[in-house]
């Protein structure tokens, strides 16, 4: 045989070699016992609705324990609040957690309130309802120096008839993407092993797996932020690092409470060629399409038209439309009550001026599921109040405009019957305006309390109003 | 016992042995009156959708009304016709020119030309679609899937069948607010449209339009009372005018314990159109309107509102006319004057070194389409590979600017277009409207140019 063939093979062996005797090193024995000790299975009923329909399931998931007073980690998919569809259609696609249970693998037993979950990785958080106990939890190693090829390793829950209902698995660091974000891909695992806590190879726990969101297939949500909702296809995994952890862990996100920061603007990016265009020499930036009103933009002075190349005096690099999301997740992660400096470029006819703006970010808009919501089981339906996205696609004034939307209708239900639809914005109940769904509630109790035999629903369905007479039978 | 059931025997058997041969010799009768004024319609239509001008060739039905050579069809057949083709239940192949149509009534009116035409054209009769009873038989004539001079028989299902607003022509625009149709089980396919809907007295009832698709013969015409008006005004004018002052109406069934009003009285108000004549005289939904003109005027069903809104529109645009209104138990006396129903649709426009399709925007677009304004041209289609797609320009946006023009006019788009085109412009920046926000749409027509050569 050629020597150089000889000596190609035998490096091959030893790069291979060095390669599973990393992966074999893993001390799982020694891992086992760190694991199962802040390791706990979930056990919950998920209430899903969409529109007229309900439905509730339970669900299993592997959590993790991150504090001593009881805070666990765990895969929110399901019950991240987010969804773009509410406001669109009228339709409310929900879901809210219901008698949750957490098992430690030594027995012990609690029950537990979900508290929110995180709408860019989608984890979830619950606490642990306990008098001052104290836990165990994890302690994320920040700072990874990974490189690719090295070996990481998570434990994944198995079906209940199993025991022990975990199981280890490894994967590979893939790859090392510098854009749209600093990532470490991981090639091995599988979306059912979101949120798994990943070890490397020295069996500090370093993060977990999360996925990297595609720009391109994000959809701008009604609060004009990113939505994770529609990463359809192949999930690229990876790293989630403990310090975007940390952050979360300190300030877990709370259901129906913001944490994004906003700036109300509808925007686009600059793309080369209108750079050329325009004569300007960018890289990038973002043109300003719209701004709501009395929101951070418009009480900064920013105008329709403005170009942002800096922000807090870095350079917006974005050129194409599909770059926009991640702007828009930059200033979403910046929070509420953040200062932030924007370098514009604004056209004055033929004169060019280059101008600095701060705005102060400001709790986005509330979504229409975290909306508050009243419950009339006797006519049997759901209304809401209205929210930012309402005003914005029907192309409402939030001025002058008042109303509670029509978020759920029970089928074959009074409500549904007579011809009340989802969506639906009720703005008067006979003589009452309705501006919130405490006015709604004092009127129709009211026209409980007095049986009275026909309400009559002033509402505006599809850019027109109309009357919906509800035949009551109490 | 016997001798009367003999004699009911005796009765009824004269009876069938007779029934058939007269109901057939009624519909040869009627076939023969109507038949030979029967018309298979082939227009080719242009179509803007895809953003580019599109020839298509469709197929309808008609019937010839007047001695001139007026055939009466669907204004979804001819509407959009750039030439149109007809075939005579001679065989004999004939052209015609679009005369006008009425999308509202989805009714257009063709003209034969008949210089070429050696053989004698047949007129067919309108008889009266308000004496139509339901479950009488009827005849649906025409041209079902292409299959010229077929005939179906049926009855009237319904007479006054009603249809919201919210119905749409193929082409786009509303239609139905003004008629009420006539159902039928005579089978109706797609070619049907435009067709007569017979009597067994050889009159035209209705014009066949439209029919439930996957449905078991439900079809619909429009009562020929209608098409008789708009066939001459359209003949007259080209288009029928309506007054139009913005409200929406709903049937007061049901809301007249709420509003204090007697059965069968008043006309309740839903809607208003923002900045329409009704909403400037300060009328408001929950308004009951009790006479017009002094007419006393109802709607307690949905198949009543036709009546009414046809009896605004029928006025002159710019009448005042006077509506007696009940508002929380007041009586209140409103002038409303009526402006002109414009058309639904604008002009069309192809862009086709742009890669898209433009339209003008009239009143009743900018309502449909939640516009702010009527001012710019709205697009219809953008073309697959194209400088318009390139840009990231979309159906719906509204182009305000085309480099520093302002698009206020039609002609202010059209014009430009022209120019630049002339001059070669290879970058042009449009100033858009999407969804209230406003956009920057740069074409790149060197780009576009150089894939041509590339590909």
């Amino acid at each position: 045989m050629d020597k150089t063939v000889r000596f190609a093979f035998t490096f091959i062996f030893i790069i291979l070699m060095s390669v599973s005797v990393q992966a074999q090193s893993f001390d799982f024995e020694r891992l086992e016992k760190e694991f199962v000790r802040y390791s706990v299975i979930i056990d919950m009923n998920i209430e899903y609705s969409f529109g007229i329909h309900n439905n509730e399931q339970s669900e299993r998931y592997l959590g993790t324990v991150v504090s001593e007073d009881g805070l666990v980690m765990f895969n929110g998919t399901s019950l991240s609040s987010e969804n773009s569809i509410a406001a669109m259609t009228g339709v409310n696609v929900k879901s809210s957690a219901k008698s949750i249970t957490v098992t430690f693998f030594d027995g012990k037993e609690y029950t537990a309130d979900f508290i929110g979950a995180d709408r860019f990785t989608n984890i979830g958080f619950l606490r642990l309802n306990s008098d001052d106990e104290k836990f165990p939890f994890i302690k994320f190693r920040s700072g990874n120096n990974l490189k690719v090829g090295d070996w990481v390793s998570l434990y994944m829950l198995m079906p209940e008839f199993i025991n022990p209902q975990y199981s280890a698995d490894i994967g590979m660091v893939s790859s090392i993407i510098e854009t749209p974000e600093n990532f470490h891909l991981i090639v091995g695992f599988n979306a059912l092993q979101m949120t798994s806590v990943i070890f490397d190879g020295n069996l500090n726990p370093i993060g977990v797996l999360g996925r990297l969101n595609d720009p391109s297939q994000s959809t701008i949500d009604p609060s004009g932020m990113l939505d994770s909702f529609n990463s359809f296809g192949m999930p690229l995994l990876g790293i989630i690092t403990a310090d975007r952890l940390e952050k979360m862990i300190a300030d877990p996100p709370q259901k129906g409470k913001s944490d994004r920061g906003w700036l109300g603007i509808t925007l686009q990016a600059l793309t080369k060629e209108m750079a050329e265009f325009w004569r300007l020499d960018l890289e990038g930036g973002i043109i300003v399409n719209d701004i709501v009103n009395n929101s951070p933009a418009f009480k900064s002075g920013l105008q329709v038209g403005d170009i942002l190349y800096k922000v807090n005096d870095q350079p917006v690099t974005v050129s194409k439309e599909e770059e926009i999301s991640i702007f828009q997740r930059k200033i979403a992660e910046m929070g509420p009550g953040a200062s932030v400096e924007f370098s514009v470029i604004r056209n004055n006819e033929e004169l060019i001026d280059s101008l600095k703006l701060i705005a102060v970010l400001e709790d986005s808009p509330m979504t229409a599921t975290d909306a508050p919501e009243y419950d009339n089981t006797e006519l049997e339906f759901k209304a809401r109040e209205m929210v930012f996205a309402d005003f914005l696609f029907n192309n409402l004034d939030d001025e002058t405009f008042t109303g509670v939307v029509v978020s759920e209708l029970k089928s074959g239900g009074l409500a549904q019957i007579e011809g009340l639809e989802i969506g639906d914005i009720i703005q008067r109940v006979g003589d009452a305006t309705i501006e919130n769904i405490d006015d709604l509630e004092t009127v129709l109790t009211e026209a409980y309390d007095d049986k009275q035999d026909e309400i009559i629903f002033f509402i505006w369905r599809n850019q027109k109003t109309l009357f919906v007479n509800i035949k009551t039978e109490w | 016992m016997r001798k009367i059931v003999l004699s009911i025997c005796l009765f009824l058997f004269p009876g069938l042995l007779y029934a058939t041969p007269a109901i057939q010799n009624e519909i040869y009768q009627a076939r023969e009156n109507v038949m030979p004024a029967l018309v298979h319609i082939q227009p080719v239509i242009k179509n803007f959708q895809t953003g580019e001008m599109e020839k298509q060739a469709v197929i309808g039905s008609g019937v010839i009304f007047h001695p001139d050579g007026y055939v009466v069809t669907n204004y979804h057949v001819a509407g959009k016709a750039e030439r149109i083709i007809c075939t005579l239940n001679d065989k004999e192949i004939v052209p015609a020119t679009y005369i006008g149509g009425d999308p509202m009534t989805d009714i257009s009116v063709i003209q034969l030309d008949l210089e070429n035409y050696t053989g004698k054209i047949h007129i067919a009769e309108f008889g009266d679609s308000d004496s139509v009873q339901v479950g009488q038989y009827v005849m649906a004539m025409g041209s079902p899937l292409s299959l010229s001079r077929s005939i179906s028989l049926g009855v009237i299902s319904t007479k006054d069948r009603y249809f919201s607003s919210d119905v749409r022509l193929p082409s786009g625009e509303r239609t139905g607010r003004y008629n009420l149709w006539l159902q039928t089980d005579a089978a109706i396919n797609p070619g049907n449209s435009g067709g007569p809907l017979v009597d067994l007295n050889g009159k035209i009832v209705g014009i066949n339009s439209r029919a439930q698709m996957f449905a078991n013969n439900i079809g619909f015409a429009i009562p020929i009372n209608i098409v008789k008006r708009v066939a001459n005004e359209v003949i007259k004018n080209g288009k029928v005018t309506r007054s139009w002052i913005g409200l929406h109406c709903q049937p007061m069934q049901d809301l007249e314990g709420y509003f204090g009003t007697n059965r069968n009285s008043g006309v309740l108000i839903s809607s208003i159109d923002a900045d329409s004549p009704a909403e400037h005289a300060f009328l408001k939904a929950g308004d009951i309107v009790l006479k017009v003109n002094d007419t006393p005027v109802s709607a307690r069903f949905v198949e009543e509102l036709p009546l009414f809104y046809n009896m605004i529109a029928q006025y002159a645009p710019g009448t005042s006319i006077a509506l007696e209104v009940k508002r929380n138990n007041e009586v209140f006396n409103f002038n409303v004057v009526t402006k002109k129903l414009g058309d639904l649709q604008g002009e069309d426009f192809e862009c086709k070194d742009w890669g898209f399709t433009v339209k003008a925007i009239t009143k009743q677009m900018q309502i449909d389409n939640q516009l702010e304004d009527t001012v710019g041209v709205y697009v219809v289609g953008v073309k697959n590979i194209g400088a318009g797609d390139g840009g990231g320009l979309r159906r719906r946006d509204v182009i305000k600017k085309v480099n520093e023009t302002e698009i206020v006019e039609f002609t202010d788009f059209t014009s430009s277009y022209n120019q630049m085109v002339l001059e070669k412009k290879e970058k042009i920046l449009l100033t858009i409207n999407r969804g209230g926000a406003t956009r920057y749409v740069l074409l790149d027509i060197s780009d576009i140019e150089g894939m041509k050569t590339d590909g």
